[in-house]
């Protein structure tokens, strides 16, 4: 029995042994540049405009050497919470393709308050960004992250198809929009490509189209409101009764279906365009149309880029932030992805401007508005309200009656309590 | 499948003695064409999906959303493979997974085969309760035990160490299981003679139990291997550095959130199955052949 | 970290009171010849379910300050939570349905290809295929396959006139098309088991029943099966804690949509464990998952008679 237990030891013993070796590997040294880690998920047509970043950054300067290291962004949700908490994370992390995962991280006091801001290139130049980025990563005063990309959504339009129906242009108010998209829709192609899962989302859009909401400025459901109700009727018609679109696709069923050539209209960010083209697809790209208030409105879509609160480089690390948000810096990135800067100082750029698919883009970064900003759970808003409702009111459902319900579901999880 | 099937009968039925004996090939020519067209359809169903992921991996996107019927491509293009080995440090990637897949498949068969010998050899109290505990184990989904995990990694010091990386994977509870049916079907009294030469049982498991069972050493280390070669998560949670990196780990860069380009994605999936497949035809001679000495319990 | 240890540590003890039947130097080398093992599932995997349990009984975060305790409180709130009732019927639709198909497919596979010669052992090998590939790239490509646009199988519905099913996207074909999925993906499997299982039943078995003028039908159920049933045992103990374990296949596929129509509990506990920040939450989730896992398959030794197999 003894002889057990010693077996036993050793063996815990053995494991921590090992332990051992590689625990004391660990050490910094204090000479030469510091070294920094990034974590991002960024994959896909632009990569190689975030890997650009960090190349010339490191070629900038010697006191400074980041590491950037890409995984899927569900390993990194998974492992970036234990990561920063033991403190064996990155310095800096992009912790997921959506913005509002800043204010877990920030509840936990994972994350570092960001104070080298204001102007010049050594600073994060927070002033200049897109108001809504700045607003949404600021809580309690102080600002967490800044944004790593910015994305706003335009419409993709099929000529080909569009010529084929006798249409002239892409539509520039809701009503065009909507008559077109059933114009368009024959026997074999869709007027719209529209989706509603796993997808950044489109719906939305065209609620504020015409005076709808998702929630209000109380984080409390305004899907229920009469506006919101209005607003999405006539697009719930022309799915269901007019099959302007397959109902339930995912987001990457929707591009598959423009790319087939089968739908002549897609509501879509800048990293679709090189995919389309290389499918074959005569392409336009077009602002989305005007809303019935004479406003222009579309989504925009960012990911966040966050300093772990346990870094042992906070200086250098927003160094590195204010580098990657500079003027100079993404207006190198816009040109290289087609993605539109997230400085409000380059929206008059000529390069730009002179850009026939970054122009597009950039020129709606004034109109362009968060998805549930600062909504407190609101990817659960998201994936147990807004989804689940869409999908009911495309499928048998009725609007009314599910916003309702929808509209419970959404003010449990905020907390508000009108 | 109702109780009475599984149910063991004590002896086969005995029939009339003057029903006609025939050998059992002899009857139901009818239902063997049945049977081998529902196998050849299920051969279809198998395969296509293979044919066609290879076949998509060498096609341009313009020919794919032009000819969704076709199984093979109308015209053939390198593009999804170039753009594969363009992105991907790939020998380093493959290092690191034959590594870690091969050190962990060694280790998994010495460490289970041994714990199975106990559980199906020995004799002792609380077999139930260890037999049980292996098996608890595999009742546990990952995404569950990867906090605690990870931070017991973190306080052990071996997140982004090859033994962080292999230590834990080294044995499996379904490899255990699989050797503990295989062991018990193994003639008790053959261990019984060697021990009476005076043998120990580290012996009577060297030099008989091993010997006899390479059958289930081929289907283990082949399950092992293919699992260890296809986790994706594992090596994700145990190293963030990208010299530490593995094969599906670098490939999955490529199924991200905006794909546009599925020749890439599919050629990424063709080659990370190249391994495998070798693998697969490798040990498949031995335990589909093999097995016919002794048989799985 | 030393649940293993002290867990074996004092079953152990009582080994000195054996009968005297069994020799005293069985017992000891027993724990030796499994240290290794349970020294691992015990640090790595035991003692992080324990860990599990305990972070079910609070509001739990990763990295929190405070880690308030509600004791059974997830609990209760579980049972008031449609997406975990939804999660729990589909979790045992989709593993009642493909391990019974599995078994009786994977069954009769293998009393077709059991005999050696070179065109069963490719078919075999076909069956065996999809098995060794990654749940995430037979999603991957089912996924593909299955696209109303680019996929082959609308393609060829679509060529034949028969109109393309979304497949993926509808409420009602969502969990029968996943199902399908895991039985191609598993089948092999079954097969390949069942007939190593075959090969261990004595010929002399057959020749006697034969000679007492049995069928083959009756060859089968009074022979084969008996005999197989440690075999039988096995796997299907086996596809019953993977089935209930699913998560890639749907992760890939659909991600639980449309509409929760295939959400399991291993996604729902995924997106409320990481994507919500409810670890104690999505871990309370696991341990109902945990029991019910360990239920069915007490049932399933229980009912298949584990221990007088040895």
């Amino acid at each position: 029995m003894k002889k057990k237990k010693s077996v036993a030891i050793g063996a815990i013993a053995l494991l921590a042994a090992g332990a051992g070796l590689t625990g004391c590997s660990s050490s910094s040294s204090s000479s030469g540049p510091v070294d920094l880690t990034v974590w991002t998920g960024f994959t896909g047509g632009d990569a190689p405009g975030y890997k650009q970043i960090v190349k010339d950054f490191n070629a900038s300067q010697s006191k400074v050497k980041v590491t950037m290291t890409v995984q899927p962004w569900d390993t990194i949700q998974q492992k970036l919470p234990s990561a920063w908490l033991t403190g064996t994370g990155p310095d800096i992390a992009a912790p997921a393709p959506d913005p509002n995962v800043i204010a877990q991280y920030v509840k936990t006091n994972s994350v570092l308050p960001l104070t080298a801001t204001g102007s010049g290139d050594t600073k994060i130049n927070t002033s200049k960004f897109a108001s809504a980025l700045t607003k949404e990563f600021t809580y309690n005063g102080k600002l967490y992250a800044v944004p790593a990309n910015y994305a706003t959504l335009s419409l993709y339009y099929n000529k080909k198809l569009f010529k084929a129906a006798g249409i002239a242009s892409a539509p520039t108010t809701v009503a065009e929009f909507q008559a077109d998209a059933k114009k368009l829709t024959t026997g074999g192609t869709y007027g719209l490509s529209l989706a509603d899962n796993n997808t950044i989302q489109m719906w939305p859009i065209l609620q504020w189209l015409s005076g709808g909401e998702v929630t209000d400025s109380k984080n409390c459901s305004a899907l229920q409101t009469q506006a919101s109700i209005d607003s999405l009727q006539p697009w719930v018609t022309l799915v269901k009764d007019d099959k302007i679109s397959p109902v339930g696709q995912s987001g990457a069923e929707a591009d598959s279906l423009f790319s087939a050539g089968k739908a002549a209209m897609e509501i879509n960010g800048p990293w679709a365009a090189p995919g389309y083209k290389s499918a074959g697809i005569d392409l336009g790209i077009a602002k989305i149309p005007v809303g019935d208030d004479g406003t222009n409105v579309t989504l925009g879509s960012t990911a966040p880029l966050a300093i772990s609160a346990k870094t042992k480089h906070p200086t250098e690390a927003q160094q590195f932030l204010a580098y990657w948000t500079s003027k100079s810096t993404q207006l190198k990135f816009s040109k290289s992805t087609g993605f539109p800067p997230l400085r409000t100082d380059l929206s008059d750029n000529a390069t730009l401007k002179a850009d026939p698919t970054v122009s597009v883009f950039a020129s709606q970064v004034p109109d362009a508005r968060l998805y549930l900003p600062q909504v407190p759970s609101a990817t659960q808003v998201d994936a147990n309200g807004y989804v689940p409702f869409i999908q009911k009111v495309t499928r048998d459902g009725d609007v009314s009656a599910d916003a309702t319900s929808a509209a419970a579901t959404i003010n449990q999880l905020t907390g508000c309590s009108s | 499948m109702s109780t009475e099937t599984l149910t063991p009968a004590p002896a086969p039925p005995r029939t009339a003695p003057d029903q006609r004996r025939q050998p059992i090939r002899g009857r139901g020519n009818g239902l063997d064409i049945v049977k081998w067209v529902a196998v050849a359809a299920g051969v279809i169903v198998a395969v296509v999906p293979f044919i066609w992921m290879i076949g998509t991996s060498f096609r341009s996107e313009a020919d794919l959303f032009a000819h969704p019927a076709s199984l093979l491509p109308t015209q053939w293009t390198l593009h999804g493979y170039k753009g594969v080995w363009d992105q991907l440090p790939f020998l380093r990637l493959l290092l690191n997974t034959v590594v870690f897949a091969g050190v962990t498949t060694i280790l998994t068969l010495l460490f289970d085969s041994m714990c199975a010998y106990a559980l199906a050899r020995l004799d002792f109290r609380g077999k139930t309760i260890a037999f049980w505990l292996v098996l608890v184990t595999l009742m546990v989904p990952f995404q569950v035990t990867l906090i605690p995990v990870f931070i017991e990694l973190f306080h052990l010091g071996w997140l982004n160490t090859y033994h962080g990386l292999i230590i834990p994977r080294a044995t499996s509870a379904f490899g255990i299981f699989l050797f503990r049916q295989f062991f018990i079907s193994i003639p008790r009294e053959l261990d019984e003679a060697a021990r009476l030469d005076g043998a120990s049982h580290f012996k009577i498991y060297r030099s008989i139990i091993l010997p006899l069972s390479k059958p289930a050493i081929a289907t283990v280390a082949l399950l092992n291997f293919t699992a260890l070669w296809n986790d994706l998560l594992w090596p994700l949670v145990v190293t963030s550095s990208p010299d530490l990196q593995t094969l599906p780990a670098g490939l999955a860069l490529f199924g991200g959130q905006h794909v546009t380009d599925h020749a890439v994605l599919l050629a990424g999936a063709v080659i990370s199955l190249i391994p495998i497949a070798i693998a697969f035809f490798l040990a498949q001679r031995f335990f589909v052949a093999g097995i016919s000495n002794t048989g799985l319990k | 970290m030393t649940t293993g240890d002290t867990t074996w540590g004092v079953k152990a003890t009582p080994h000195a009171r054996t009968p005297a039947r069994t020799p005293r130097w069985r017992s000891r080398p027993a724990w030796l010849f499994m240290a290794p093992s349970l020294a691992i599932l015990g640090v790595f995997v035991l003692w992080p379910i324990v860990r599990s349990f305990w972070y079910s009984l609070h509001t739990w975060t990763v990295g929190a300050t405070d880690q308030p305790f509600i004791g059974f409180d997830n609990y209760v709130q579980l049972t008031r939570d449609p997406q975990f009732w939804g999660a729990l019927l589909h979790t045992v639709e989709i593993t009642a349905v493909s391990v019974l198909l599995l078994l009786v497919i994977g069954f009769f596979l293998a009393l077709a290809l059991a005999s050696e010669n070179l065109v069963t052992r490719i078919i075999r090998s076909a069956f065996f295929f999809p098995y060794v590939v990654s749940l995430t790239a037979a999603g991957l490509v089912w996924r593909f396959l299955l696209d109303p646009n680019i996929g082959l199988v609308d393609g060829l519905s679509k060529a034949l006139g028969w109109g393309a099913p979304a497949w993926l996207a509808s409420t009602t074909l969502a969990l029968p098309t996943i199902i399908f999925v895991s039985i191609w993906k598993n089948v092999g499997f079954v097969m390949i088991i069942l007939v190593a299982g075959l090969k261990g039943v004595p010929e002399d078995q057959y020749e006697a029943a034969r000679l007492d003028g049995a069928s083959r039908g009756q060859l089968v159920r009074f022979v084969t099966l008996p005999a197989l049933r440690p075999t039988i045992l096995f796997v299907s103990v086996i596809l019953t804690i993977q089935s209930l374990q699913l998560f890639d296949l749907v992760y890939v596929m659909t991600g639980g949509g449309p509409l929760f129509t295939t959400d399991t509990l291993v996604t729902l506990l995924f997106r409320d464990g990481f994507v919500n920040f409810q670890t104690g939450y999505a871990s309370a989730i696991s341990w109902v998952l945990f029991l019910l896992i360990v239920i069915v398959s007490a049932l399933q030794l229980k009912f298949f008679r584990y221990n007088d197999v040895d």
